[in-house]
């Protein structure tokens, strides 16, 4: 479940301390969290001990336990439809949450991934609306050109050698406001009906169908960091990028990789939104794309992903989505009041990045 | 565990059956704003006039679509069965209203319009490119004759109100040879915004212009400032709606006039008709609509000029359109 590399982010590892071996053979880095506990604890009451200390099993206990909370506070909470409402913005929330994660893998971060996914629905309008091309098609083309958005932030942070901070800050502003003028901030409003009815499907009466395309990118992504040598590669770029780059791995272009996959990503919850929307309107993500970067951070964060890289958990994501989004459906549902619900989420970022530095202790430790 | 979350659940759907017993309506405009602060007692006065269960107004905590589109429904998990609107985008609020229509809660469009086809009841609100160009016509009388340059400050591009109001005082330039549209700044409804470039095109061309049309209610408020901070009242300048700061600059002269919008007036003729609707009424077939550019269900809730002759009234003005309004509503829209 939870991916990582053995000795990340220790300060006083050097090179040989990362277990890289120079014949590139990336797997005997990384380690999982059976591993790290098995060391004190082996067996089946281990398991158990490894499942109730693992950040999965925290999050889902959270999880039950806000649900509890507001189904006895809200009435409707459990109804079907407020379910189906919540399949929906959690699949939406948890695809946002996996477009920052693929590059807090790297141990840096990706400011644009609001503006990128908001271009990317503005493309897939634009190639329907204006050029004609069937919706297929226009997605699969935009989601290139989100990857293609991705990559340029990926070769600005490599080759410029700043923070991904400063470079997607700068690219935040560049891609939306690029997009502005392209669009003279006009929506493309001429979407088939297929979207608009996919993002209203349910299933059981309480499943959103928008909960397809976030399983299929959360497996996919699963698979990538588990089965796949690029994926542990990456995690071993991540966590120690110079002992990665003397035991041969090509760390910048795995960093390249990394963005554009946060770029493809980013644009599959642009279109998530097109089709709830039923058109491609600049405004989706708010001024910049800013709406998205509180989501974006709280669901990998809140999951286990490090910030500063080498270690990732989609599930994680998923289920940290998934807690963010109940409470703010909650919340709204209690009437705490509707300026208090981003407030409520900002303590939740701020509470996951002490966690988080908690987490390092004890992966340290 | 099982049990007892069934038991919440069962608890939470009886609590809901039992709130639809009246309506409960809910009016949530696009985001907060100050023109929409009138809101609030006209659903406070329908609730009490028309005995509904409810007549809350809830404000989405920015301008923002989804936000927007997510209080609304968990307006309806909370058990509100009947809706007035300010739509965030007039395409894409419609997914979401035609799934709140889909519940069974009537849906009333207020204060601007949905584009068509929707599966709301219709929409009542001023007729944002009429106003704008009988205000632009107002101004142009006020200037006199000879060559005039006027400049447009417009609210939030976004608003589905904006571009129509771009429109009509573009149709009202365009029937005068003598008058020149100098400028058109928009996306400005926002204290900021307004004051940086408002100052700054005063700065640049105030010299060179003799009238200023506003279309947003921010930049009508910062544009009248303005003028009563130079002090000259060479150039004319018509507004819209009802700010203290407008009504003032009206009674002092600084500003000629503004088109009233009755934001009071549309809230509650809109929660009336949302409870008649609730209530089994039906829209008339045969309804004598208005024109509008986005939807063939337009009510014109009207759009009275303020001005130096009745400024002192104007509470008097809003109600009377509003009582009008109202007398014949039922009967003239409604099916019941």
């Amino acid at each position: 479940m939870l991916f990582r590399v053995a000795g990340a982010r220790d300060q006083k590892l050097g090179a040989a301390d990362c277990r890289l071996q120079v014949d590139n053979k990336p797997d005997s880095c990384v380690t999982t969290d059976s591993e790290k506990f098995g060391e004190f604890d082996r067996g089946a009451s281990g398991l158990l001990k490894r499942i109730a200390l693992s950040n999965e099993f925290g999050l889902f206990a959270l999880i039950v336990i806000a649900v509890l909370v507001f189904a006895s506070l809200a009435s409707g909470f459990l109804s079907n439809f407020n379910l189906y409402l919540l399949g929906r913005i959690i699949a939406v929330n948890a695809m946002i949450g996996f477009s920052m994660m693929v590059v807090l893998v790297t141990g840096g971060l990706n400011l644009a991934v609001g503006a990128i996914g908001v271009c990317v629905a503005m493309t897939c309008g634009w190639l329907i609306e204006d050029i004609g091309l069937p919706w297929y098609l226009a997605m699969l083309l935009a989601i290139g050109v989100g990857a293609g958005l991705g990559a340029i932030n990926g070769f600005g942070v490599v080759w410029s050698g700043l923070h991904s901070f400063i470079v997607t800050l700068a690219t935040m502003s560049i891609f939306f406001g690029g997009m502005i003028f392209l669009t003279r901030a006009e929506s493309f409003r001429e979407m088939p009906e297929l979207f608009t009815e996919f993002s209203r499907l349910k299933f059981f009466g309480i499943l959103s169908a928008m909960l397809i395309p976030t399983v299929i990118v959360a497996v996919l992504l699963g698979a990538l960091y588990h089965f796949t040598r690029i994926g542990k590669e990456m995690l071993a770029a991540g966590a120690q990028a110079a002992a990665a780059e003397q035991s041969g791995l090509r760390v910048s272009r795995l960093f390249v990789m990394c963005h554009a996959l946060s770029g493809a990503v980013a644009g599959c919850a642009g279109l998530m939104l097109l089709a709830r929307n039923g058109a491609a309107i600049p405004a989706m993500a708010g001024n910049l794309g800013q709406d998205w970067l509180l989501i974006a951070f709280l669901g990998p964060v809140l999951g286990g992903t490090l910030l500063l890289g080498g270690q990732v958990s989609v599930l994680g994501a998923v289920l940290g989505a998934a807690l963010v989004s109940i409470l703010s459906n909650g919340l709204l549902l209690v009437q705490v009041g509707e300026f208090w619900v981003q407030a409520c989420l900002g303590l939740m970022l701020l509470l996951a990045v002490v966690l988080d530095k908690f987490r390092r202790s004890f992966v340290q430790t | 565990m099982l049990k007892f979350i069934t038991t919440i659940a069962v608890s939470a759907l009886l609590a809901t059956s039992a709130a639809a017993d009246g309506s409960k309506v809910g009016l949530v405009p696009g985001g907060p704003h100050p023109f929409f602060a009138d809101w609030e007692p006209g659903g406070i006065a329908a609730r009490e006039d028309f005995g509904l269960a409810a007549g809350d107004y809830k404000v989405p905590q920015k301008w923002e679509l989804n936000l927007q589109n997510d209080l609304l429904l968990s307006m309806v998990v909370q058990g509100y069965n009947a809706f007035v609107i300010h739509p965030g985008d007039p395409v894409g609020s419609a997914p979401t209203l035609n799934e709140i229509v889909g519940t069974g809660a009537p849906v009333v469009i207020a204060s601007a319009c949905l584009k068509d086809p929707s599966d709301v009841a219709f929409c009542i609100a001023t007729e944002a490119r009429d106003s704008a160009y009988r205000g632009t016509k107002k101004l142009i009388e006020s200037m006199g004759d000879g060559p005039k340059k006027i400049v447009h400050f417009a609210g939030w591009l976004v608003e589905p109100n904006t571009q129509l109001r771009i429109e009509g005082v573009e149709r009202a330039v365009a029937e005068h040879d003598n008058v020149e549209l100098f400028q058109v700044i928009a996306d400005i409804d926002a204290p900021e915004p307004a004051e940086e470039k408002i100052s700054a095109y005063m700065a640049a061309y105030g010299s060179e212009t003799d009238g200023i049309i506003t279309t947003g209610w921010v930049p009508t408020v910062v544009a009248a400032n303005a003028l009563r901070k130079v002090g000259d009242k060479r150039i004319k300048m018509v507004g819209i709606d009802h700010d203290p700061v407008v009504v003032q600059a009206i009674k002092d002269g600084f500003v000629v006039g503004s088109m009233l919008q009755n934001p009071y007036g549309q809230s509650y003729i809109a929660a009336f008709a949302a409870d008649r609707l609730r209530s089994g009424c039906t829209v008339k077939a045969d309804a004598p609509f208005t024109p509008h550019p986005l939807t063939e269900r337009f009510i014109d809730s009207g759009a009275p000029y303020l001005h130096a002759g009745n400024v002192e009234n104007r509470a008097a003005v809003d109600e009377a359109m509003t009582k009008e309004l109202l007398a014949t509503f039922e009967d003239t829209y409604l099916d019941c």
